[in-house]
């Protein structure tokens, strides 16, 4: 009984390690080169806001304020420059686009001049006419 | 039975090893396949570790006498809930229950990260699975639970055990152990991540932002099992404290100690970018005196009340330990140029300063705790006489680096990140630093004369002042903007930033704890000797006592005394002090009798007996509610840090062709 028990563990172990079917490998997308640089960028934007929220409750003098948020947006500067340093080096079939640029997706479109926007808008931001049709 | 026990853990520790190297030549080779047989070996060896730790607990509560384990942890008499807990009541099982704990880790790990971190999970496996490997070749061939009992050849049993300690019979016993385990081995986990990000020479704070969640819940469940354990030395043990510097109580400090500086420390890193090669250290650090830890509650290298058997699995400890310091500082050394701080310091007077400061003054009473907890093993090297470092060494140490400590909890959030000016100072400290003094003046005034206890009630004012402005503020605020009352803008303003402000309650946990510990400057204490009719005092109280009892029931025989107890003339009610003396064991233990109040606690241990005189230890602590009150602040504080914040840390993916596009950081 103990000798039987002991075989169906090992059995069901080995099972377990052996028997492996293509559907069960873990699927992800290959690690972004910018990783570090975004998560930074991020990390700055929360100080930003961070920095922000501290002025407005009165913990801040105006000048620290000033001051810190100069230097962070040096920082972020640094980090974008960075982001496209890394960009030109990567090799030609693996290139990128850069995040801050909006797609171009025609959402709404101005009949009169043919300005996009992204949402929808009463007149066109471009000439000022009156928007009405959903492109 | 044993036998499948004994077979269940072998193999485990031999699908431990296949998890090593299938882990990393799956991950060097680029074999998917091998990989994931590395995934399942560990999900099996926690398979294989559950069944044989169901088949020790089944055997501990059918009082399966012929297992040795079982006589002696367990008898018939015990309540079932202890029957269970006696799992962890002795070396083997305690070591057991390790292994148990990090299996269900290192699986949950596994499940949770099956489509994440696949360049460096690999890693994190084989790193666990050594330290996995480790404990399972302790439960193979050190101190296995499958011993059996036997005469000659021959299997044998007794008719009843031992039974469990009966100190270890109390209900916070049986949380306390375990509650301290979770946080040991749940250290392994930020570990492995930190290793095996430096293994993969990750750029970015992956793996802090993986295992922040582990480090606090692991962090909690030691804090949790400290004051546990502490609680139950107050109310058990009958010597009136809650903690004595023992090497085993130190033993669980120093990981708390780390890993606080290590919660503390990585926040410079994911603002700014700094303190990368320390928050390495730091966690690295902390899981070794994990490691240390239970390698000084097992070894009996150093002699501790808690009076755990010498064995010979100290060898093994520090062996494992030296490889792993060793292969610990070769990566980080070898790493260097990943772990390049993105900026500097830019002025002392910053909030990136009182962090460094806090990280120092953390390990600096880390360090001497250390120190103080092995002098008896340093004095026997250098003299070949064993000197323990007693309570005062350690106070006299501890309680000036505590208060400095204090004091950085309040400095800390008022210093701006990167510079404060002058009238950043001003606007911040001028009011909690006024009434702070103001306190320390009036109490001298009233006639208190110790200098610490002054300090730290000034300090306690000035840090508690500190953190109910930046909640204020902040909800003041959000109040003004939103047109919302004050309550709902504090909810609001906590919900935002959880982590933040949780630390903040944290904090002010930490500050009535230390109001507790304070009181204990004004302790008082008398032994009398009493009989049935007679009378006893101490400071306002006065206690008569109706009669001295005893009785007996099938676990244990004992003594009481029924006092009726009085203040400054006003009868408030009775009392009744045991002692009770287990038959299985042989051991007596103390039933102390305690009236609680907010501002002091009469104690009263009934130490013995002889004929129709009896031995009262009489105590009066002041402010010792504050210290649970403020653990129970500190678990709040850190479950609402737990909570994921309303404003989390989001930013559109710079693109590469191929690759999706939003993330959000786990914060």
């Amino acid at each position: 009984m103990v000798i039987a028990f002991a075989c169906l563990v090992a059995v069901a172990v080995f099972g377990s390690l052996i028997f492996l079917r293509p559907s069960d490998l873990p699927v992800q997308a290959p690690p972004s080169p910018f990783q570090h640089l975004d998560e930074r960028k991020a990390a700055i934007y929360e100080n930003l806001r961070d920095l922000q929220f501290e002025y407005r409750v009165g913990k801040l003098s105006d000048s620290d304020y000033q001051q810190t948020k100069l230097d962070l947006q040096r920082e972020l500067a640094g980090v974008m420059a960075e982001i496209d340093r890394v960009r030109t080096e990567l090799p030609a079939d693996l290139q990128s686009v850069p995040a801050a640029k909006p797609k171009a997706a025609a959402a709404f479109l101005c009949p009169s001049c043919g300005a996009t926007f992204q949402q929808s808008l009463k007149f066109c931001g471009e000439c000022g006419k009156p928007m009405k049709a959903r492109a | 039975m044993e036998n499948v026990g004994a077979f269940a853990l072998l193999m485990a520790m031999c699908v431990s090893l296949f998890a090593i190297v299938a882990a990393v030549v799956g991950r060097v080779r680029n074999k998917p396949f091998l990989v994931l047989s590395a995934e399942r070996a560990v999900l099996a060896v926690w398979a294989l570790v559950t069944t044989a730790s169901g088949i020790l607990v089944y055997a501990l509560m059918t009082s399966d006498f012929h297992f040795a384990y079982v006589a002696g942890h367990s008898n018939k008499a015990m309540p079932t809930i202890y029957k269970f807990t006696a799992w962890w009541g002795g070396q083997e099982g305690s070591l057991l229950f390790w292994s148990w704990l990090l299996a269900t880790y290192a699986a949950v790990v596994v499940v949770t990260n099956k489509r994440r971190h696949r360049d460096f999970i690999p890693y994190v496996m084989a790193i666990l699975s050594t330290v996995q490997a480790f404990f399972l070749l302790l439960n193979n061939f050190v101190a296995s639970p499958f011993q059996v009992l036997a005469v000659g050849q021959f299997i044998t049993s007794v008719p009843d055990g031992v039974g469990l300690n009966p100190l270890l019979q109390y209900p916070a016993m049986a949380i306390h152990p375990p509650m301290l385990y979770l946080g040991y081995v749940g250290f392994a986990v930020p570990f492995a991540f930190a290793m095996a990000s430096l293994i993969t020479r990750q750029k970015g704070d992956a793996w802090i932002h993986t295992t922040r969640r582990w480090t606090i819940v692991t962090w909690l469940f030691l804090g949790v099992g400290i004051v546990l354990g502490s609680a139950w030395a107050y109310h058990v043990l009958g010597w009136g404290g809650y903690w004595a510097w023992d090497p085993v109580e130190n033993a669980s400090l120093l990981p708390w100690l780390g890993g606080t500086a290590f919660l503390h420390s990585v926040m410079m890193q994911e603002k700014k970018g700094m303190m990368k090669i320390w928050n390495m250290a730091l966690v690295a650090v902390t899981f070794f005196l994990c490691l240390f830890g239970t390698f000084l509650t097992r070894s009996g290298v150093v002699s501790s009340v808690h009076a755990f058997a010498q064995s010979p699995i100290g060898t093994y400890f520090v062996a494992f330990l030296a490889l792993l310091v060793a292969g610990t500082v070769y990566l980080i050394l070898d790493r260097l140029p990943y772990l390049r701080s993105e900026s500097q310091l830019e002025s002392v007077v910053s909030r990136e300063s009182s962090f460094l400061f806090n990280n120092l003054v953390l390990l600096a009473s880390c360090f001497a705790v250390l120190w103080g907890t092995l002098f008896p093993v340093i004095s026997e090297w250098v003299s070949n006489e064993k000197i323990s470092l007693d309570g005062p060494w350690f106070n006299r140490l501890m309680i000036p680096i505590g208060l400095f400590l204090l004091v950085l909890t309040g400095v800390g959030p008022l210093f701006a990140w990167r510079r404060t000016s002058v009238e950043s100072l001003r606007r911040n400290f001028l009011v909690p630093g006024l009434a702070a003094i103001a306190l320390a003046i009036a109490l001298f005034a009233l006639g208190m004369r110790n200098a610490y206890a002054i300090i730290s009630f000034g300090f306690c004012l000035f840090v508690m002042m500190t953190i109910v402005s930046e909640f204020y503020r902040g909800a003041r605020a959000i109040s003004n903007k939103d047109g919302i009352n004050l309550l709902s803008a504090t909810v609001q303003l906590t919900h935002r930033n959880t982590r933040r402000y949780g630390g903040y309650l944290v904090h002010m946990g930490i500050v009535l704890m230390f109001i507790g510990w304070t009181g204990s400057a004004f302790n008082q204490n008398s032994t009398v000797e009493v009989n049935g009719g007679s009378t006893a005092t101490i400071g306002a109280y006065t206690l008569q006592v109706v009669e001295l009892r005893n009785g007996d029931t099938e676990n244990y025989q004992w003594d009481s005394a029924l006092l009726k107890v009085s203040k400054n003339g006003q009868y408030l009610g009775t009392l009744e002090p045991e002692r009770r003396f287990y038959k299985a064991s042989q051991q007596g233990t103390a039933k102390v009798a305690l009236r609680t109040r907010l501002n002091e606690d009469l104690y009263i241990n009934f130490a013995g007996r002889v004929g129709d005189a009896a031995t009262l230890q009489l105590y009066i602590f002041p402010l010792v509610t504050w210290i649970w009150i403020g653990a129970l602040g500190l678990v709040g504080g850190t479950l609402i840090a737990l909570v994921p914040s309303q404003v989390t840390r989001q930013y559109a993916r710079t693109e590469v062709v191929g690759i999706k596009k939003n993330v959000t950081i786990e914060a």
